[in-house]
């Protein structure tokens, strides 16, 4: 008998059998598409803070004081005198322009519609069709939640991938990012298939919000989490994937090319629980919106944020490995408390990516007040 | 030997069961509010009892709406089967039995992995965790030099979880003959000769599968799809890649059969 021929019994633990080297999983990337040529502004962030801009009583958000938020910070962004000349500096009528909102904590938090409607009204002044306009999100019920609709041209498609969860079916079966973190069965996680052959351009509309296995949640985990398949089997027990596994998804082609602009909805945010909004008291006012197309130099202004916030209500720092934090079951409510290792080190990772600028001294900041 | 998979698959009418093997109802239980080291669901499939029993006549007797899945495991695995249905579900075994007359003969299951199996229940154990992870195997009396891997499944296996994954590990995932992406709860079965094999994609779970992705190990064309439920069906997005045949199957119900052509 050939040695090599028999399998010998072993004791090897399932957790070692995923396809990890050091930190860094195995990763293999499938994509036809090469990066795109579009001018950004890298390592500049523009930041509009507006007392006015939200109630926080009724958590209705002003839809005028928005639209000179999202106005400013565009012509800031730009150099650009006018509105409508910033927004040409992106766009131009033949775009398909997707909107990747974020629903995973909606209705109590996500992208606001009326953020939303004005990225919307924005894109038809440049040119852009409605009908050529996709506001998008991967499950239906989240985004149903919402309503988008009612506050949007009639002609604007809402689409959700993932009619039936789990199903592949509007996923590009040809783009997608392979690697076995645990041993689990499916190692592909698949491009929204939209993104791969009908988009143009993207634009990122990310929340403020901690977030529990990440450290925090803003462009990089919207773009890359809320475009791909199968992506939650990336955590584990304590260990999550999400240090390398956010970067490698937002560096994966045409999505990180086609992604042109981030604008952070920080009118509300998450300061504990992210991605969801477990209790009340963890969401907060920033009453701020980012822009910008570095999402690195976006989420790392970000990460201080959060940081900030969880310092003055006393919850431990999202760079907090210890074991002394990890509770077993269930999501935590206790700030002090969190039930996966946070990944905030997934910003520096990007930046290593190309992704984008996480040193901080590097970081041009434009701050407005209205 | 090769076993031609002539399954014969009849409702029960009362025959005497004696040496005849009975076999648990097929299906999944999902498991969302019991603590184990994965959130997959439990599926119940009996495809590693019939290659454990080869030529054995099998009996089911299932539950309410679960007739059409037991007849599809059956047929999928060659066996000669009696199934005893609840009341309501004749029509349903009607509708699987015709589906499953129009169909060609199986030919010789294939697996890559060459089992010696000792008959224990460890051993069982560990064969039901390798059907479920879709590592297709064959039963052998001695070591095959010509698969890919052979394995001894014994009595003292201590983890049988952990040993198929470690099958898994030493096998590699390029070696797998048959991938699915999508789905916890299909499983696949090859059948036929190198050159024309034949695909079995059975369906454990309650709901219709909407979208599932194949990759088969070889480069393969399509020649004939059919799917119990979906009078219609076809592959999209085909392709041969990395020595492997890819494809998509926009809806699984219960049960397909893809007939494929060595290129």
């Amino acid at each position: 008998m050939q040695r090599r021929l028999f399998l010998q019994l072993s004791a090897t633990a399932p957790a070692a059998l995923a396809n990890v080297i050091g930190d860094v999983p195995q990763y293999k990337i499938v994509s036809k598409y090469r990066p795109e040529p579009h001018k950004g502004f890298p390592a500049n962030v523009v930041s509009v803070h507006s007392a006015k801009s939200i109630d926080e009583a009724t958590e209705k958000p002003d839809a005028q004081v928005v639209q000179q938020m999202i106005a400013r910070g565009m012509t800031a962004l730009t150099g650009e005198k006018t509105p409508e000349a910033a927004w040409k500096r992106f766009f131009t009528p033949s775009d398909v322009v997707g909107i990747k909102v974020n629903c995973s904590g909606a209705p109590k938090i996500m992208s606001n519609p009326v953020v939303v409607a004005d990225i919307v009204r924005n894109l038809l002044a440049t040119g852009v069709k409605a009908e050529q306009i996709h506001i998008y999100e991967r499950f239906p019920d989240q985004l149903e939640s919402v309503n988008y609709g009612k506050y949007l041209d009639q002609k604007v498609p809402i689409y959700a991938v993932e009619n039936s969860r789990g199903s592949v079916r509007n996923y590009d079966p040809n783009t997608y990012v392979e690697v076995n973190f645990f041993g689990e069965e499916d190692t592909r996680s698949n491009l929204i298939r939209l993104v791969a052959e009908k988009f143009t351009k993207i634009i990122n509309v990310p929340n403020m919000k901690d977030h529990g296995a990440a450290g925090v949640t803003g462009c990089l985990k919207n773009i890359a989490y809320g475009n791909f398949s199968n992506v939650a089997r990336s955590h584990s027990h304590e260990k999550t994937n999400t240090k390398t596994f956010i970067g490698t998804l937002a560096s994966v082609e045409p999505l990180r090319s086609r992604t042109v602009l981030h604008i952070m909805d920080g009118l509300k945010g998450v300061w504990h629980g992210g991605p969801f909004l477990l209790r009340p008291q963890f969401a907060f006012f920033p009453k701020k919106m980012m822009f910008g197309t570095d999402p690195v130099a976006m989420d790392r202004l970000l990460l201080d944020i959060i940081e900030e916030k969880r310092k003055s209500e006393h919850a431990n720092s999202v760079w907090d490995r210890s074991r002394a934090q990890l509770i077993t079951d269930g999501r935590s409510v206790d700030p002090t408390k969190n039930h996966y290792i946070r990944e905030p080190g997934h910003l520096e990772y990007a930046g290593s990516l190309g992704l984008g600028e996480y040193d901080i001294k590097k970081i041009r900041l434009q701050e407005f007040e209205l | 030997m090769l076993r031609l998979l002539l399954a014969t698959i009849l409702l029960f009418k009362g025959e005497d069961l004696t040496g005849v093997l009975k076999l648990p109802p097929p299906g999944v239980h999902y498991r969302a509010d019991v603590a184990s080291a994965t959130t997959a669901p439990w599926v119940d499939a009996n495809g590693w009892r019939i290659q454990r029993a080869p030529g054995k006549k099998v009996f089911y007797h299932v539950p309410a709406g679960q007739a059409a899945l037991a007849m599809a495991e059956a047929h999928a695995y060659g066996a000669d089967a009696m199934v005893k249905v609840a009341p309501g579900d004749e029509d349903a075994y009607s509708k699987m039995k015709t589906f499953l007359d129009q169909l060609a003969p199986a030919g010789p299951q294939i697996g890559n992995i060459a089992v010696m199996d000792d008959g224990s229940p460890q051993a069982g154990e560990t064969l039901n965790l390798l059907h479920r992870k879709n590592l297709l195997f064959r039963i052998v009396s001695a070591p095959d030099p010509n698969a890919d891997l052979n394995i001894k499944v014994d009595k003292s296996i201590p983890n049988p979880l952990e040993f198929a994954m470690d099958v898994r590990q030493k096998l590699t995932d390029d070696k797998r003959l048959v991938r699915i992406y999508g789905s916890e709860v299909v499983l696949a079965n090859l059948t036929g000769g190198p050159g024309n094999p034949q695909l079995h994609l059975i369906n454990y779970g309650k709901r219709p599968i909407e979208g599932l992705r194949v990759r088969v190990r070889g480069l393969y064309s399509v020649r004939h799809v059919a799917s119990f439920g979906a009078p219609d069906a076809k592959l999209e997005d085909v392709a041969n890649r990395d020595g492997g045949t890819e494809f998509s199957v926009l809806q699984l119900p219960v049960y397909a059969v893809i007939d494929l052509q060595g290129q």
